[in-house]
């Protein structure tokens, strides 16, 4: 009975493994595809949205029957009851990714890119999902700190991005495209708060402490 | 096994009670009914006495706690004390009274209907005949027992609390060795039972057993990771559910993956999709192969399933770095293209001139220079075929070239020679100095190197420029300088020179003249003599090659 519950946590681990494998896939296709203007990579980031989507429910109903039928304590009621929440902060962070493609496909391709730092944007957000994937999968505190601890600095470049269109703005350049590219790096810093939030789960997980932002 | 030393203990104890308290009632039973007897037989003798002198008067006189009864020689009943005499029915074929007439005594014990009372007779026979019986009475051992039931009870909890206790000690006792025995070293300080030694002595055996297999199970292992660690490949083993079994640090530096922990999944090491579709795959049973990129390098990925019957017991998942093999067929698959697109140019000339000709569309006086073109297309088309072999001899080692004493000095005079009048041409001065150094080395090779070299520094020079070459000693090498003042190379282009076909100005390629193979030459050259090639420029300001060579 033990084994089998063993065995079903086991799965839920690599579900889990794959769904953030999942989202780190459809945010860089997004990424590519708003930088190099790739059309079928934005179509990826909406497939690969409906998976995430999918995996969600899939991993949802076994953490559902595992409560049910193992009713597990502890360290195991945490991971499954952790893996709730991740999931729901990853099935996020992939609509969001597929938000940034539809947007990145209507975009004009216009000098303005260039000069707005949301590249770097998508490269730390990028770097924090991958993060907090890695600190689950390792079940690394230290690296879960970190992804933590680097939030703020996605938020400074949130911050950086609106002044430089407040700016682009004022100067009379187009202000559609500017606005996309609000929206777009607002995405990027939500998906942030998102792996922050991940973060947060994998460290109630291992330590039995949530911290509130 | 104390439960059952207990149990069994405590069952002794209460058996052992309980029949000794059955054979002691049996005993005090039958000394009671003896006792009975006896005095039922004086008592008789006593009212037989007084029956012979008094007759009926003592009788009647008698006040007695027992039955007393007369009976007369026929049988019939004379006196009872406890009924009326004349109702009582005929006591001939009563035992104790047809013993007694028989004999002088009789005896006998007849048990009550309900078991619960006995009755003693004792009859003697008188001087005249009759017969003087007396009855008493004895309860039976089921009374007897009835009425002693509380001491007994009594006697039964305290014994049964004793030997509990004292089984429980006992038992302990006994267990308590077997308990401390040291299964690691079972035959010393283990001396409690004999009965055990033997068990003892296989444990031991078992022991040693296991322990060799251990130590046997380790070795291999240390040779398989001996084995696996060397390997440049990544390396991972998988059982039927994704853990990794083993693997080795390759594995580990080509995904860029942490040490898993133990019964990790393999997931754990890299999630990346195409990796994910090759495990998933190899996991059902099917041999599959996949690509993945890892900072730069690319992976090849040869999953093979381990099958037990038709079922996956496991999968061998071996990571190969393929970016030096893709790199070099990327290199050979341009080289190809560079080939038969260079030797196609010259061609594409001479046969369009020639058709031009066949056809009688040039005038007479053209034909001269017509065949001049045709002459300096076929010219160059030769020089390319010979480069082209010159390069394969080269990559093939040199082998069948011989090494001799190469005197540099003297061959870059001659290469300066050779390359005179084109110099002139183009308005160039060329300059030998330096030292004699004599290396060991192919002597045509070497003049092919300097050639070519000194060739570029004329070729791609401004009129009017410079061209020098120096040969120095070094401590250990000996070193060609081919210096220029001519048009440089650009930084991004300095490190593709060397590859074959590789042009820096691509548009005046064809006026210039030269094959594009010339530096790629030199390096092969350089690495057939173990010498190096040092490359420094400015753009504008001219171009310095030093080869160093050996000594």
């Amino acid at each position: 009975m033990r084994n089998h519950f063993h065995e079903q946590l086991e799965r839920l681990n690599v579900e889990l493994i794959e769904m953030g494998a999942l989202c780190e896939e459809a945010i860089s296709a997004a990424t590519k595809a708003y930088l190099e203007g790739d059309r079928q990579l934005g179509a990826r980031a909406a497939y690969l949205e409906q998976e995430i989507d999918h995996k969600e429910r899939d991993i949802e109903g076994q953490c559902m029957k595992l409560l049910l039928r193992q009713q597990p304590v502890a360290s195991d009621l945490r991971a499954v009851s952790a893996a709730m929440r991740m999931i729901s902060d990853m099935e996020r962070i992939g609509d969001q990714a597929s938000d940034i493609a539809e947007i990145a496909r209507d975009m004009k391709r216009s000098s303005v890119i260039g000069e707005v730092p949301v590249g770097d944007m998508a490269r730390a957000a990028i770097g924090m999902v991958t993060d907090s994937v890695d600190a689950f999968v390792r079940s690394d505190l230290k690296l879960a700190h970190a992804v933590i601890a680097r939030d703020d600095q996605l938020d400074g470049l949130f911050l950086a991005v609106r002044e430089k269109l407040t700016d682009l703005i004022a100067q009379g350049r187009d202000g559609g495209l500017c606005l996309d590219l609000l929206m777009m790096a607002k995405y990027f810093e939500r998906i942030g708060d998102h792996a922050c939030n991940i973060a947060q789960w994998v460290e109630y997980a291992i330590t039995g402490e949530y911290e509130e932002d | 096994m104390t439960k059952k030393i207990f149990r069994n203990c405590l069952a002794v104890g209460i058996w052992v009670f309980l029949l000794s308290v059955a054979l002691f009632m049996g005993m005090l039973y039958q000394y009671f009914s003896e006792r009975l007897t006896t005095e039922l037989e004086n008592e008789t003798a006593l009212v037989a006495q007084g029956v012979e002198t008094m007759g009926m008067d003592y009788l009647e006189g008698l006040r007695a706690s027992n039955r007393i009864t007369w009976v007369d020689k026929d049988g019939t009943v004379l006196y009872d004390n406890t009924a009326d005499a004349a109702t009582m029915e005929n006591h001939a074929d009563r035992e104790e009274i047809r013993e007694a007439i028989l004999g002088s005594q009789g005896t006998a014990r007849r048990e009550s209907a309900t078991l619960s009372q006995r009755t003693i007779y004792v009859a003697q026979r008188l001087e005249d005949g009759t017969v003087i019986r007396l009855a008493g009475q004895q309860h039976t051992v089921v009374r007897l027992l009835l009425s002693m039931v509380q001491p007994i009870l009594l006697i039964l909890v305290v014994t049964m609390a004793l030997a509990a206790v004292l089984s429980a000690r006992l038992s302990r006792g006994i267990i308590r060795p077997i308990l401390e025995l040291n299964l690691e070293h079972p035959e010393e300080h283990n001396a409690v039972y004999d009965e055990l030694s033997p068990l003892l002595t296989r444990i031991r055996r078992q022991n040693d057993t296991i322990q060799n297999q251990i130590e046997l199970l380790r070795q291999r292992r240390q040779e398989f990771t001996a084995l696996t660690e060397n390997m440049s490949e990544g390396f991972l083993l998988l059982d039927h559910k994704g853990r990794v079994l083993s693997y080795n640090t390759g594995a580990l530096k080509l995904l860029g993956a942490q040490a898993p922990a133990e019964e990790a999944n393999v997931f754990t090491l890299d999630r990346s999709e195409p990796f994910r579709q090759v495990v998933n795959q190899v996991l059902e049973g099917r041999r599959c192969q996949g690509h993945l990129e890892r900072s730069g390098r690319s992976l090849q990925l040869l999953a093979d399933p381990v099958m037990r019957g038709k079922d996956c017991a496991g999968a061998v998942l071996v990571l190969l770095d393929v970016t030096e093999k893709e790199q070099g067929e990327q290199m050979r698959r341009e080289f190809t293209a560079n080939v038969s697109h260079e030797l196609k140019t010259p061609l594409t000339s001479i046969s369009g001139m020639a058709e031009i000709m066949k056809d009688g569309l040039v005038r007479p006086e053209d034909v001269a220079g017509f065949a001049a073109d045709i002459y300096k297309e076929s010219q160059r088309l030769i020089r390319l075929v010979e480069d082209i072999i010159h390069l394969s001899r080269l990559d093939e080692g040199g082998d069948n070239l011989q090494k001799g004493e190469v005197a540099l000095l003297e061959l870059s005079r001659t290469v300066e020679q050779r390359l005179h009048p084109m110099a002139e041409q183009r308005k160039v001065t060329v300059e030998v100095t330096g030292e004699e150094q004599r290396i060991l080395g192919i002597s045509s090779v070497v003049e092919e190197m300097i050639y070519n070299l000194l060739d570029n520094a004329i070729k791609y020079n401004h009129p009017g420029g410079k061209a020098t070459v120096n040969v120095s000693g070094e401590k250990d090498w000996a070193v060609v300088r081919v210096q220029d003042t001519g048009i440089g190379i650009p930084e991004e282009d300095r490190n593709r020179v060397f590859e074959r076909f590789y042009r820096v100005d691509k548009s005046h390629s064809k006026e210039i003249g030269g094959t594009g193979l010339g530096l790629s030459i030199v390096k092969h050259a350089a690495a057939l003599h173990n010498a190096q090639v040092e490359l420094d420029s400015t753009p504008g300001r001219g171009t310095t090659v030093r080869l160093r060579f050996p000594k």
